[in-house]
Order: C-alpha cells, then sequence, then structure tokens
C-alpha cells in the first residue's frame, strides 16, 4: 500500500530473501523509516536526482575524492554518495557500540601481552604459530610500554546484519583505518540538501570525531609532556586516503606533515617550521609500519622518519596507532576473537563472530577445497578487498585457479560461509531508480588512557554492482550517511 | 689474564653528484657483557658532521650522523678500546641430562621464549628438498650436535670472499657452496633451528691473529641456546668456538638485523663504499 502511494519507490522490487533495512518481511516499511518515507515520497524522482547531483558536485568541489590503485594507473574519483540515509536504532546501535568497544579493548590487552609475557599462548588460547609466522608481528615491539598502555587507539570494526537480522563482525581494521572524513562529508551534504527531512529526527551528530580523537590522543602523551604537540603524518598526495589525512589535521587543528618534514634529535622528534624546529610529542600516523623509519624497517622508505622508531622506544613521542599492531588484525587472529575476549575480558563477545576455517588446518584446507563454491576465500593479510575469492561467482578454471593457490600456500588464507549482508534500497545513476544493494557499516573506535569514544554513526558502505557483496571502496562501493537516532 | 683490544672501524663513501641529504645509523660500537669490557669510543668523520649515540629496535647501542652540508665524500672513522677477557669456550657446566634437554626444547614455553630465534627469515630459511641436510643425533648432547653442524657447515661451504654477497639467499649459497662468513652463519642458523634450537646471527671483530677468516671486514658468527646452560659462541667460518678474540657487537635473527651501516642517501649518480676493519690486541695482565 505504501509502495503505491510512494513515487520514487513506485519501481522498487524487493527480493524477499535478502534482509532488507527498510521493508520488513511483510513488505511494510519499517516503523523508523516511515517518516522518512513519507517525506521522500512527497517528491519525485526528478525532485530527488537534482538534488542528488547538487550533492555529489560539493563533493568534487571541495575536493573529497580518493585514488583508486590499478595495476596500470591510479585514478581519482569521488565516493559515489545517494541522498537516502540509513538509519540505525538506539536498541540497535547500543549492540554495536558496546560490542566494538569490547573489540577493541581486548585486541589492546592482546597486543600487550603479545608484546609481553604472552600468556595466551603460554596458556593454549591462540596457537603460537599465529604470531611467529606473522609478516606483522613486530620483534622490536616487545616488551616496549606504550603510553598509557594503548596500541590501537583508532579501530574501524566492521560489521554486518545477516538475513537472521544480527549484527557480524567481519573484520577488525587496526593499523590505518581509513573513512571518518567521508562520514562527516556525508552528514554534511545531507543536511545541507535536505534540512528539513534530517530535522525531523533526533540524530547523533558525527562533527564531533575529531575533537574527541585530539582529546583521546592528548590522554597517551609520553611522561613528562605538558601540552602536547600532535601531528599527523601522510604518504603523501597520492595516497588514496590523503583527504582524509588533511581533513583530520584541519579539524583537529594540528599540523599535516610527511616524513620529510619531521626529523629526529638525540632521540626526539622535531617539525621544521620557519620559526625553527618545533618538538612533535604525538603521531596520528597514516603510514604502515614498514615506511615509518628506514633505520629500522624498510630501508628503501622514503615516507618515513629516519631515528623515530628509537625515539619512540624510549618514550619520547607516540605513535598512534602503536607499531605492529598489524599483527592483531590478521584475518587468522579474527577468528580467535571470541576466545581472546573471554580470556581478557571475562566476558561474552556481543558482536558475532563469522566461523572461519584456517587453511592452515589439514581438516579444514579439506572441507575448504570440497565446498569451494560455498566459501568467501580470503588472504590472511591484504587490506581493502584484495584478493578476495568468492566461490559461487567463480568460473570453473577460476576455481582450479584458486585451489591451487590455496594448496600451494595455505596460510595465507582463510575461508568463510558467504554471508547474506543486508540490502537497502539505494539510487542507482544509471537506472534512475532505487534498487536493493548489499550494505555493511565501518564504525570508529578510539581508544585513550581510561577512556574512550565510539562515533555515533559510521560509514555504511554500499556495493553498487548489482549482486556484488564487496563493499569496499577500492573496489567499486559507495557510501551513505548514517543516521544513529537517540533514545526516545 | 685478559686482552686489550683497540680497534678501528673505517667507512669512505664517495659520490657521483652532491649529497643534500643523508642519514646513516653505525651498529659497530662493540657490547658490553660479561667477557667485554667497554673503555672508550671515538668517533668522527671527514665533514665534521655531528653525531649522536642512540638504541636501536633490538637494544645495541647505534652512532647516527645527519649531515647538514652537502658533500661527496665523507669518510667515518670509530676507534674503540676495550677490554676481553681471556675465555676458554669449553669451560662451562655441561647439560645436566641429555633426555631432558631435549625435552626441554619441546616444551611450548621454551618456544614461546625462543621464538624470535628459532623462526626462519628470508635469510636462514633452508629450501625443503635441503630441510634435513642436518638432523640431530639424538645419542648425542646437544651441545655436541651443535660442534658437529658447526663442523658441518665449516665443511659444506668454501670460504669465497666474492662468490656472494649481502642480497645472497641461503637457497643460493647451498647451489653454490662458496661464501663468506655471513653466509656461514646463516648456514648454522638455519640448520640449529631446524633442529629446535635458537640460534642468533652476531656481529662483530674477529682478531686474527691466528690465521682465521675474516679478511678485515666485520665478522659474523653465531650463538645457540643450549638448554641448562646458555648461549654458546659458535664461529661455523673456522670451525670453532667464539673465543677470546670475538669482539661482539650486536645479535639478531640473520644479517639484516645486525647490518654495521644503515644509510639513507638522497643523491643522483653512483657511489662507493669502503669498508676497512683493524683490530690490534695486546695481553694484560
Amino acid at each position: 500500500m505504501e509502495n503505491l502511494k510512494n513515487q520514487i519507490f513506485s519501481s522498487y522490487k524487493r527480493n524477499p530473501v535478502l534482509y532488507d533495512e527498510i521493508y520488513d518481511k511483510k513488505g511494510q516499511v519499517k516503523e523508523v523509516y516511515s517518516k522518512l518515507f513519507n517525506l521522500y515520497g512527497e517528491h519525485s524522482i526528478s525532485d530527488f536526482v537534482n538534488l542528488n547531483e547538487k550533492a555529489k558536485a560539493s563533493f568534487f568541489n571541495q575536493g573529497i575524492t580518493f585514488q583508486v590503485y590499478d595495476k596500470k594507473k591510479t585514478k581519482e574519483k569521488i565516493f559515489p554518495f545517494d541522498l537516502f540515509p540509513r538509519i540505525i536504532p538506539p536498541e540497535e546501535w547500543a549492540i554495536i557500540e558496546s560490542g566494538a568497544i569490547q573489540r577493541s579493548r581486548a585486541l589492546n590487552l592482546f597486543l600487550w601481552d603479545i608484546y609481553h609475557d604472552k600468556k595466551i599462548i603460554r596458556q593454549k588460547v591462540v596457537p603460537m604459530e599465529l604470531i611467529s609466522s606473522s609478516t606483522n608481528y613486530l620483534d622490536q615491539m616487545t616488551n616496549i610500554d606504550p603510553p598509557g598502555g594503548i596500541y590501537n587507539h583508532i579501530s574501524g570494526t566492521d560489521v554486518i546484519k545477516h538475513n537472521d537480522g544480527q549484527y557480524y563482525v567481519l573484520e577488525d581494521n587496526i593499523r590505518c583505518p581509513s573513512g571518518v572524513s567521508y562520514v562527516i562529508c556525508n552528514r554534511t551534504a545531507l543536511k545541507r540538501a535536505l534540512f528539513g527531512v534530517f530535522n525531523h529526527y533526533k540524530t547523533y551528530s558525527v562533527t564531533n570525531y575529531a575533537e574527541n580523537l585530539l582529546d583521546l590522543l592528548e590522554t597517551v602523551k609520553p611522561n613528562g609532556v605538558d601540552a602536547p604537540n600532535v601531528v599527523v603524518i601522510t604518504p603523501g598526495m597520492y595516497n588514496s586516503a590523503f583527504y582524509e589525512h588533511s581533513y583530520l589535521a584541519k579539524t583537529m587543528g594540528v599540523e599535516l606533515v610527511e616524513g620529510r618534514d619531521l626529523f629526529v634529535e638525540n632521540d626526539f622528534v622535531y617539525m621544521k617550521t620557519i620559526q625553527g624546529p618545533q618538538k612533535v610529542d604525538i603521531i596520528y600516523r597514516r603510514i604502515d609500519d614498514a615506511f615509518i623509519d628506514p633505520l629500522e624497517f624498510r630501508p628503501d622508505s622514503t615516507l618515513g622518519v629516519p631515528g623515530l622508531f628509537a625515539a619512540y622506544k624510549k618514550g619520547n613521542v607516540t605513535l598512534a596507532n602503536a607499531p605492529g599492531t598489524g599483527v592483531a588484525d590478521d584475518k587468522a587472529i579474527y577468528t580467535y576473537m571470541p576466545e581472546i575476549i573471554r580470556y581478557y575480558l571475562n566476558e561474552e563477545p556481543i558482536l558475532n563472530n563469522v566461523h572461519t576455517y584456517h587453511c592452515s588446518r589439514p581438516k579444514e584446507l579439506k572441507y575448504v577445497l570440497e565446498h569451494i563454491r560455498e566459501l568467501v576465500i580470503k588472504p590472511v593479510d591484504e587490506a581493502g578487498g584484495y584478493g578476495i575469492s568468492i566461490g559461487n561467482r567463480l568460473s570453473s578454471k577460476e576455481v582450479e585457479r584458486v585451489k591451487a593457490e590455496v594448496q600451494s600456500n595455505p596460510r595465507k588464507y582463510v575461508a568463510q560461509p558467504i554471508l547474506s549482508l543486508s540490502v537497502h534500497p539505494t539510487y542507482i545513476d544509471k537506472n534512475e531508480s532505487f534498487e536493493q544493494r548489499h550494505v555493511d557499516l565501518r564504525t570508529f573506535t578510539v581508544l585513550g588512557k581510561d577512556k574512550e569514544f565510539v562515533l555515533k554513526g559510521g560509514l555504511t558502505r554500499v556495493a553498487l554492482k548489482k549482486g556484488n557483496l564487496i563493499v569496499n571502496s577500492s573496489q567499486g562501493g559507495g557510501s551513505k550517511d548514517t543516521w544513529v537516532l537517540k533514545p526516545q | 689474564m685478559s686482552l686489550e683490544y683497540f680497534i678501528t672501524y673505517k667507512a669512505e663513501n664517495t659520490y657521483e653528484e652532491w649529497v643534500h641529504e643523508a642519514y646513516w645509523q653505525f651498529l659497530v660500537v662493540p657490547e658490553e657483557n660479561d667477557s667485554q669490557q667497554f673503555i672508550g669510543v671515538d668517533f668522527n668523520n671527514s665533514i665534521n658532521a655531528r653525531h649522536e649515540f642512540s638504541i636501536n629496535g633490538y637494544g645495541f647501542k647505534t652512532i647516527r650522523v645527519h649531515p647538514k652540508d652537502r658533500f661527496k665524500e665523507i669518510t667515518f672513522e670509530a676507534n674503540f678500546k676495550l677490554i676481553k677477557k681471556k675465555i676458554n669456550p669449553f669451560d662451562f657446566k655441561p647439560e645436566v641430562d641429555r633426555v631432558k634437554s631435549y625435552a626441554k626444547i619441546q616444551e611450548l614455553d621454551f618456544k614461546v621464549d625462543f621464538d624470535a630465534h628459532l623462526k626462519t627469515t628470508v635469510f636462514t630459511s633452508v629450501p625443503n628438498e635441503k630441510k634435513g641436510l642436518f638432523e640431530f643425533d639424538k645419542d648425542k648432547s646437544i651441545f655436541d650436535n651443535l660442534l658437529a653442524l658447526n663442523q658441518f657447515t665449516y665443511k659444506h661451504i668454501q670460504f669465497d670472499a666474492h662468490a656472494t654477497d649481502v642480497h645472497t639467499t641461503l637457497k643460493e649459497v647451498l647451489e653454490i657452496r662458496k661464501g663468506v662468513c655471513q653466509d656461514f652463519t646463516h648456514l648454522f642458523c638455519a640448520l640449529a633451528r631446524a633442529n629446535g634450537i635458537p640460534a642468533r646471527y652476531v656481529s662483530g671483530y674477529l682478531h686474527q691473529g691466528n690465521g682465521y677468516f675474516g679478511d678485515s671486514q666485520m665478522h659474523a658468527w653465531a650463538e645457540a641456546y643450549v638448554p641448562y646452560v646458555g648461549w654458546i659462541g659458535f664461529d661455523p667460518t673456522n670451525d670453532i668456538l667464539a673465543d677470546t678474540n670475538h669482539i661482539k657487537v650486536a645479535h639478531g635473527k640473520d644479517y639484516v638485523d645486525c647490518s654495521p651501516l644503515k644509510g639513507i642517501v638522497y643523491t643522483a649518480g653512483k657511489n662507493k663504499t669502503v669498508h676497512s676493519v683493524q683490530v690490534n690486541g695486546q695481553n694484560q695482565q
């Protein structure tokens, strides 16, 4: 019935097998979306398109773009966006938020442990191979106490809703998770275009991210520093997330630097300025571990700061995130998250984990090879959706290739059942209509000394290709503003 | 009884084009330990650039240089003075009990404690088909097996100063069976680890009074951990145990952790580096 009087959804095709975020099983618009649905319904699709185009143009004009890497060339793109938001009701958000904090805290304790006594391994909760064979484990971090005891200051927890209506964590990103600037820009664009609509809901603000980030980073300043000098270090303007690096520096009110703007003297870090060297105390680094210091890690890195690690080891500078955190966002560690949470926090996991098969275990490898068509095969150490194979989408030739690859390097792969990500009505330019597209949600958690913050919102990523399950921006995904509603 | 050593480390760098920015980090200062008492270091360079001391990620002392002016040539010279106790490498309490020792290396706690020096690295991985190149004889003690491994390594590779370089992998070394101290040490470490014994790469100086191989460069040898005994130094290039002639600088998983000179130099054109080392010793009462 609602469908009939709503022009912009008149051609919306609902596949009842999929979990739709706005329609319930009977095809009725869910309570939480009904106001929005009616407001949009008063307009025609061309009204919507006009507004949408304006919103997109503002992204271009502000330079909110990212780069996509290809074998041949890199391209600058805007992150596709549409003006129909995703709404998360308070009771669902409470689960996501407490679950994200729980995971971030557990991972932080895990990192402390594996760089100190390694109790979790000695007590056989996780196998030693996970660490000794991980290329992201840094021996140099052994027995270093990071300021405030924090390793993963910033975590990006990716969750999806399965067709059972429950949230599942897909992965924990605790190296340099990106995307938060889009959350804020999406909100700004939506509010500018549709303030009247936005105003009908009591939605949490997302623009307080930068001030909270700065506040929490300052809680982990080095010992003896009074008013810490914070900088953001970027690999430079050719990095896919450069816009975000500059955005975060600007909104925190701190300097954005590249490696060549910093130097180390007597194990202190300084920034070159026209007034002379200025000491730096906290570095939010958006450069991977391997590149942060050519004297300690990759010698061919021109992005880092020679001597930075020695300054860090001495406790003279805070690095966020700490070096060596990558070992914990290895997808093989992910599979032990329920055990890790129970071990350190003595709590049951709040968010579900997706069952994972370790190809390094002969029995599970056998299962994976026999059921490859029902599984997603993921390399354990790649980010951004690169190298993922979805079993039921492979040609028989590709199946053989993936099987051979997995067999030749089983430690490198894990496999998970193909999840059915929930779908959300998404405006599709090409067809000038709303269609169901799969979505996930990246949340952002910040840990400080005895303090934590979860951004009440997040980046809803949309797989724009019909039926596609990979939502990463580098794989052609789009995004949506995400409204977390305040309790009534 | 002890020996007083005077060590000179020299690195001469010449560049075709002006160098406008450069960082160097030297890992050449002898370690202070039970048998090495450090007296002093004098470090200088030909362009009077400032230097500073620091500690690297593995806890070893480094010297860093970051010149503020451009240059085409720079020579570094470090002079060290230290006292080395006379060591009889065979003077230690032998393993308590062979069976107990072999049981020890199977324990999870042991594997966790020594993980860093049990895992293989790019430079210490033996190709699959050669994994069983040297297998321990469980009827002998771990120490005796390590002595045999030392000799095996010494015989398996022929010393040749020109056959390999710092990038040569074990796979290639095992094909040509020629190499320098670094290659001998990598092979020793790889095979000790393959048998469950923690082994670490040691970089340092060798006093060459006795016709040992070492070619007036920095030397490399290995330390292996014998349960209930401790770390023992093996020099597979010379088929001896490390002794008073071995002056240790640093240890690590392989050469990469211990490379004496790391430099980031921004320049076009070619460059050349010549290293030299001199070790002089004198008996002390």
